[in-house]
């Protein structure tokens, strides 16, 4: 009995012992996540004497449904989502109007609608192409030419516009600073380095 | 002789304006609207609405009960499919702010639902066209099978970017209605008026070049918040909504002009008083339905009336109220439009 008792203190020990000594799991980054799409506008302000962060009613909605993950929460966004369900529908009535377009194309005689025809398929695939582009390929100006008179509109105390991603970090990637705001300035945009 | 018969045809010489003045007044009106949108598009926002929103919809009215015929005849199926689906349409338009309340949608699911709708719009649409184009015999409309269902496409891919654009399509509706109606009682000032419209793209490039860099509108009442909500700064976030509101105002100041003050002056309703239920086919002949059409204009001013007391009470939700219901109007129009096609 007494040998029992021991063998469970002692194996208990072990335990306690062992699980102590196990070191904390790392932990992988989590990435930050992109919430919000929206656009900044940095005003320079001579009367102020502490810096202002200004934000819409409807904007901290969103932030705050996006930390909540209340999908229903926040509102409604226009963005083009793609989604399994919706982008299947849309491939399969384009796949339709294209393929009615080919047919009634094919069918036409007189040179005339031929012509006009092809010119409404072309006019028809470049607009796609060139919306695929500009919203999924990155195509047309980048994010960061909006910014590039941010230094000498600063200096003239004038407002500037630009696009901006609001992301969540995590609190230990942001090493104590609560706010962080990243502007793209090219090197080659700054006006006192040109 | 000849000179005698015109005479007793034309009792009344009337003074008609040139094409001229009618390109002068159409310019300045389109200037005009385009630079108060652009100086105060909230100011003027809310004055239009007050102003001309009820009064268009009752010249609408009044515009589309002109144009019905007294037996429909052949075009039965076409105006019966159009009066169902106006009010299906309609019904459903209307029911989608208490869907929207009942449960907490998923913008997912949200956007299926508004992009279901905008499908039964184009397919409602699309059954209208094949109809008209029956009657039409001459008349080639194959190729508007593909253009439906690639924008039944874009609608799927983007339900709220498409619904934005039946917002900003809709106000330029009535600048094809002034376009058909020229050609068939002023064919001299057709010419003259789509030289005109030459300029609203003009316009348009103009607004967007000067508006496109400003500071966003103030949003920070109810109001303001609604107005720059419809003309799509939440859709768009990304483009100032200084420029939406005034882009949007733009096109529907000319809208109201034409409902309000084109159509009436250059159609029939110049030559008697328009207020005279006689002026309408509908209720003159001897078939028609006198009662049923003094009824229906009769209810119109009422509902104008109440717009206005409604605005002057409580502006933020009877605007809500007007632009959920005013879908019907904006169905309306498709309907008509084809038969003047």
């Amino acid at each position: 009995m007494k040998s029992l008792l021991f063998a469970c203190c002692l194996i208990l020990a072990v335990t306690i012992s062992t699980k102590a000594d196990v070191a904390k799991p790392k932990t992988s980054p989590k990435p930050a996540k992109s919430v919000l799409h929206t656009s900044l506008e940095i005003v320079p302000d001579g009367k102020l004497y502490e810096a202002k962060l200004q934000i819409s009613e409807s904007d901290f909605q969103t932030l705050r449904a996006a930390l909540n993950d209340a999908p229903g929460a926040g509102p409604v966004r226009g963005a083009i989502a793609f989604s399994a369900p919706r982008t299947i529908i849309a491939g399969l009535l384009m796949f339709l109007a294209v393929s009615v377009a080919g047919v009634l194309f094919a069918r036409s005689s007189s040179f005339g609608r031929t012509q006009k025809a092809l010119g409404a398929v072309l006019f028809v695939a470049v607009v796609l192409g060139a919306a695929a582009m500009i919203t999924r390929g990155n195509a047309g100006p980048p994010g960061s030419w909006r910014w590039r008179n941010l230094p000498q509109a600063l200096a003239d105390g004038k407002s500037t516009i630009g696009g901006l991603d609001i992301e969540v970090v995590p609190d230990d990637q942001m090493s104590g600073r609560p706010m962080r705001l990243i502007i793209p300035l090219k090197k080659g945009n700054n006006p006192g380095e040109e | 002789m000849q000179s005698a018969v015109e005479l007793k045809t034309w009792p009344i010489v009337r003074t008609v304006p040139s094409a001229k003045v009618f390109v002068a007044i159409v310019v300045l009106c389109t200037l005009a609207s385009a630079a108060l949108a652009s100086w105060l598009p909230l100011q003027v926002s809310i004055v239009t609405l007050f102003l001309f929103a009820g009064p268009h919809n009752w010249f609408e009215l009044h515009y589309f009960l002109m144009r019905l015929p007294v037996r429909f005849g052949r075009s039965r199926n076409f105006f019966l499919t159009a009066f169902i689906g106006l009010g299906i349409l309609t019904f459903a338009y209307v029911t989608l702010p208490f869907i929207y309340n009942a449960a907490p949608w998923s913008e997912e699911a949200w956007s299926t639902i508004i992009a279901s709708w905008n499908t039964l719009l184009l397919v409602w649409l699309a059954l209208l066209v094949w109809l008209r184009s029956r009657q039409k015999t001459r008349a080639n409309w194959t190729w508007l099978v593909p253009v439906g269902l690639a924008l039944c496409s874009l609608n799927w891919l983007g339900p709220n970017f498409f619904s934005l654009a039946i917002v900003y399509v809709h106000p330029l509706i009535a600048l094809w209605f002034l376009d058909r109606h020229l050609r068939r009682t002023r064919p001299a000032w057709s010419r003259a008026y789509r030289r005109c419209l030459c300029l609203l793209p003009l316009m348009l490039a103009a607004m967007i070049w000067q508006l496109s860099r400003t500071a966003p509108l103030s949003d920070d009442n109810g109001l303001f918040w609604r107005i720059t909500q419809h003309s799509g700064a939440e859709v768009l976030p990304q483009v100032s909504s200084h420029l939406l509101v005034s882009v949007h105002m733009f096109l529907e100041m000319l809208h109201y002009g034409v409902w309000i003050v084109a159509l009436p002056l250059i159609g029939r309703m110049a030559s008697r008083r328009f207020w005279d239920v006689k002026t309408v086919p509908v209720a003159r002949h001897p078939k028609g339905f006198p009662r049923i059409v003094t009824g229906l204009l009769v209810v119109a001013v009422a509902a104008v009336v109440v717009l206005w007391f409604g605005f002057s009470i409580d502006y933020s939700t009877t605007r809500d109220v007007y632009f959920t219901i005013a879908i019907a109007h904006v169905l309306a129009e498709a309907p008509f439009l084809l038969r003047m096609i």
